[in-house]
């Protein structure tokens, strides 16, 4: 039996690592890109001084490892595996074995939001572990010290969702009294930080960092954990009948209908289409042009993002010009959409910008875009972005900033390290054959970037280096696109 | 009870001393090159002035170069104290009260040791010995407090930012606002902006806030409350404040603010107003009195004179006839300020005729953010080659200029400036003596604040603003933007001011 819910455990944790690395892996890199984890005293001492802080921690810790996808379904499958064994341990569940199942498909339905934080699993987990934890406790004053210095200190380290674990402490008929006050103490902890925690009061009641999106209560990850509770009730109410005979058949029944049932819910509420957006943009972010030109031609990208990524990698290819009709297009809008302050569409634009060596509007699409993070972190992404277009502009200080800052991250130090001899040496960056590069291609004469004059951008940058070739090729498909002739005719003659 | 207070008296003073044993008192090296020249320390505190009551100027070496720094300070009673850990060299704040005390009107002595990285070549770095440098402690304190506002050197979005003040004698930095309270929801939040005292104090203060529930926030007499200064016949609400210095009274300039963003040029950033005018609130009556408001003219920057008799303020110069009327961002760099004044008569809240104070535009530059010293005798204003945004501008100085003849002679603030770099919002403290000003000089992208001593129409060496780790500035990603001197603390909480969004 207990071998047979292990491999039940083990299917469950298999299917959601397949689930995020094969359908869902550019939705992990998509998190990955919009925080920058330090490892930096200050930077941890910042997350762990707020209610919720080692969740949150842990969870961007975890995160920063979904820039590799595999890796990063791998630590979702672990963790909501270890939610549904620590589930299966608070009670007997007998033939209702498939419920212990449910909180941990309720975080995967909350992963499947892009802006869903790793850290509300987390803050899942610690609950979840310290009821564990308590339940190994023998009844006794210790057990009742210990409670009541718990409830703060998970209050602290999860969040608010750590009221399961008082909910999961308060049913039992001898422990009443503790019942209220534990209720008193955790209701009071919220008004009395609200005083003195330069946080809003209903942060400290709904979580500070479970989601992305400040203003969105974290629905599903507050169902997940209240399920939690309201499933060892009713398992706990029905003990005698789920404890009957023929378990085994009835175990897994009951798996296999919970486990039907949820995935069927994951699968119609899972995001395709911005899964496609951010394939992308991830193609785009990696310089991906030969898989990116694989990818339009199995399917023609129907989305902004998708158009503008496919019309780069074709002039990447010195294709754009010659085959710009063979592919969806959306106007102007489809070599630069208008910049937006989202979350999803600044990045790509920006990648354009860069490439046709358009760098200080690269750096300031870029910047526009790490303040449009929601919840006020910053992206190792942009800071990479930023440290290069600062390089380009021979700006080394600031440059330096960035990568600096990047050297206390795991996986972008190497690079930063690598980065940083370059900063003053004009020699080595103008052998650089990215920096070099856009060096050359950068404006010579300065004027305004407006959204709105996109062909003179276009023409003076190609006037200020011919050999720019794509920026001729995105202003012959400009012209194409907008049946400027005249403009077509004269660039044409002055590349002849 | 006696024995429990024996117990925690003992236990206090066994985490005393053992706190006070974490300070490294390295010994000097016994053996080092000579090398004649000064230490190239982060931040450059070589031979500069700085005031009796400020924290400690902790600096450190380069942490590519040197693998150690030892700082030997000796003060004129002949006192030696050395410190260093590493590269860095960071003085208990106590010691150095201790230090700045015993030369307040002398100068310090600091002889600097460096030990170098390892390199291929070496495997054990050598200890070299600088030329030794001065601190010239003066005798006048400098305001306790500072203000500013904390931001990212953005284009349009903003991110999280505060207002926060900073005790000039310690390290203690805190909030008076943030805008995370206010700004849960972006589309429904605030961009804090220009705060402004009135004479250095906090009980009469404000500052801005923009988008959702915009207005000003206002502090009158301790009391909060937001206020909303845009009427039917000015262009914007209030934005660039200032307090007259004893009436309840607050000049400011009404703009249309655009920004226009380069696409070369190392500026980076324009900022322009496509229209700005002034205008007097009046908080008794809350009543906002239209101070000028020619259409094809820009008025900015006001600011008031020590006694309040004259309001000074910033107008640019017509444009030349052929440039009218056209796209300003065609021709913003044709765009030029030169400083006004007029005089005020405050029981009748009215203006007198307008006089020229400064030409900027005959000499083909541009003058903003005026400032009269407290005792009236000069002005300091920052100038650039053109508009109103100077903090932006790489060629922006700041000047001093007399006001009347009681002004020294000889006028001499450069070396309060950096070669090639923004230099900008320049203050002066309450007794007159030191200057702030905003720079970008170490990375031309942060600014960073800069004090300076003045006396007798001279300014010493600019020294930036002394942090607990000498490391903090090169990392701090964060401009300080506008810095106002007080001489108290605001008292109130952020909570409180909070209150006036949610009310």
């Amino acid at each position: 039996m207990k071998d047979l819910r292990f491999l039940c455990t083990l299917l469950f944790g298999v299917a959601v690592v397949l689930f995020f690395g094969m359908a869902y892996p550019h939705h992990l890199h998509y998190q990955e890109q919009y925080q920058l984890f330090l490892f930096d005293l200050g930077y941890v001492w910042e997350i762990v001084k707020l209610p919720g802080g080692l969740a949150d921690l842990l969870g961007r810790f975890c995160t920063q490892f979904f820039l590799f996808a595999w890796v990063g379904a791998t630590i979702i499958g672990i963790l909501l595996s270890v939610v549904q064994l620590l589930t299966l341990r608070l009670t007997d569940w007998g033939r209702l074995y498939g419920l212990s199942y449910v909180p941990a498909f309720l975080l995967w339905l909350f992963l499947l939001d892009e802006n869903a934080l790793f850290g509300g699993v987390w803050a899942v987990v610690l609950t979840l572990l310290a009821s564990w934890g308590f339940d190994k406790l023998r009844c006794g004053w210790t057990r009742r010290i210990l409670l009541v210095i718990a409830i703060p200190l998970l209050y602290w380290m999860a969040g608010p969702v750590c009221i399961v674990f008082f909910l999961l402490q308060a049913p039992r008929p001898q422990r009443i009294p503790w019942y209220y006050g534990l209720f008193i103490l955790l209701a009071v902890l919220p008004v009395l930080l609200s005083f003195y925690l330069p946080v809003s009061a209903d942060k400290l009641w709904f979580g500070i960092h479970y989601h992305r999106y400040p203003t969105v209560f974290p629905s599903l990850l507050w169902s997940a954990s209240l399920s939690i509770f309201v499933l060892t009730l009713i398992a706990r109410g029905l003990h005698h009948w789920a404890n009957a005979s023929h378990r085994i058949v009835a175990t897994l029944c009951s798996f296999g209908l919970v486990f039907a049932i949820m995935l069927a819910f994951v699968w119609k509420n899972t995001n395709s289409k911005a899964e496609k957006v951010m394939q992308y943009d991830f193609m785009a972010r990696h310089q991906q042009w030969n898989r990116i030109l694989e990818t339009i031609n199995a399917e023609k990208p129907n989305n902004p993002i998708g158009v503008t990524v496919q019309n780069l990698a074709l002039a990447m290819h010195g294709l754009l010009p010659d085959h710009l009709f063979e592919y969806n297009q959306n106007g102007i809008s489809g070599l630069f959409p208008s910049v937006e302050r989202d979350a999803t569409s600044p990045l790509p634009t920006a990648e354009v910008f860069y490439q046709l060596g358009m760098i200080n509007v690269a750096q300031r699409t870029v910047f526009e875009a790490q303040e449009a993070i929601l919840d006020f972190q910053k992206s190792a992404r942009c800071y990479k972005r930023l440290a290069q277009t600062n390089l380009i502009n021979g700006d080394y200080e600031v440059s330096r900033k960035y990568l600096t800052a990047l050297q206390k991250t795991l996986f972008y130090s190497d690079w930063a390290n690598e980065t940083l001899p370059l900063l003053g040496d004009e020699d080595a960056i103008s052998k650089h054959p990215e920096y070099g590069r856009l060096r050359q291609m950068a404006y010579k004469e300065d004027f305004y970037f407006s959204d709105h004059t996109t062909c003179q951008m276009l023409q003076n940058l190609f006037l200020s280096n011919t050999d720019n070739r794509l920026a001729y090729d995105y202003l012959l498909a400009y012209c194409l696109l907008t049946g400027d002739r005249e403009t077509y005719y004269y660039v044409t003659s002055i590349k002849q | 009870m006696k024995k429990h207070l024996h117990i925690l008296t003992l236990l206090l003073a066994v985490a005393l001393l053992f706190m006070s044993s974490c300070t490294n008192h390295p010994d000097v090296p016994s053996s080092s090159k000579a090398v004649k020249s000064l230490p190239d320390i982060f931040p450059d505190y070589c031979d500069v002035t700085v005031p009796c009551n400020i924290a400690p100027l902790n600096f450190m070496l380069p942490s590519d170069r040197y693998a150690a720094c030892v700082a030997r300070i000796s003060t004129p009673d002949g006192q030696q104290r050395t410190y260093g850990q590493g590269v860095k060299v960071q003085i208990p704040e106590s010691d150095w009260h201790t230090i700045l005390h015993a030369s307040t009107g002398k100068s310090i002595k600091v002889e600097v040791w460096g030990k170098t990285a390892k390199s291929e070549s070496e495997q054990n770095g050598e200890w070299l010995s600088f030329s030794p440098f001065e601190i010239h402690v003066a005798e006048e304190p400098i305001d306790e407090y500072i203000s500013y506002r904390l931001i990212e050197p953005s284009y349009v979005a903003w991110d999280y930012m505060e207002i926060a003040q900073r005790h000039l004698t310690t390290f203690e930095e805190t909030q008076i606002f943030n805008n995370e309270i206010t700004c849960v929801d972006k589309t429904k939040g605030q961009c804090i902006n220009c705060h402004s005292y009135q004479n250095y104090k906090t009980d009469n203060m404000l500052f801005h806030v923009r988008l959702s529930n915009g207005g000003t926030v206002l502090v009158n007499d301790g009391k909060v409350s937001k206020v909303n200064m845009k009427r039917d016949y000015t262009i914007s609400s209030g934005v660039y404040p200032a307090w007259h210095p004893t009436a309840k009274v607050i000049a400011l300039s009404t703009n249309k603010t655009r920004q226009g963003f380069h696409t070369a040029d190392p500026n980076k950033i324009e900022v322009y107003d496509m229209a700005s005018d002034m205008i007097l609130y009046d908080i008794a009556t809350d009543s906002v009195i239209v101070v000028s408001a020619d259409t094809t003219l820009l008025e900015v920057y006001p600011t008031w004179s020590p006694d309040g008799r004259y309001l000074y303020y910033c107008k640019s110069v017509p444009l030349p006839e052929e440039l009218a009327g056209k796209d300003i961002r065609s021709t913003y760099q044709k765009v030029q300020y030169n400083l006004y004044r007029r005089s005020f008569d405050e029981p009748t809240l009215s203006f007198g005729e307008e006089e020229l104070v400064y030409d900027a535009a005959s000499q083909d530059k541009s003058a903003t953010l005026p400032r009269i010293s407290p005792d009236g005798h000069y002005l300091l204003f920052a100038q650039g080659r053109y508009g109103c945004f100077h903090i932006r501008h790489l060629d922006a100085d700041i000047l001093c200029m007399a006001l009347d003849d009681e002004a020294a002679p000889d006028i001499d603030i450069s070396k309060l400036n950096s070669e090639g770099f923004p230099d900008s919002y320049p203050s002066w403290s309450s007794n007159g003596h030191w200057i702030m000003c905003a720079s970008r000089r170490d990375d031309s992208n942060y600014c960073r604040v800069y004090f300076s001593y003045f006396k007798d129409g001279k300014a010493e060496k600019a020294f930036m603003m002394p942090q607990e780790d000498p490391e903090h500035h090169t990392f701090f990603l964060k401009s300080y933007n506008r810095p106002e001197f007080m001489v108290e603390p605001v008292r109130i909480s952020v909570d409180e001011f909070s209150k006036v969004f949610t009310d």
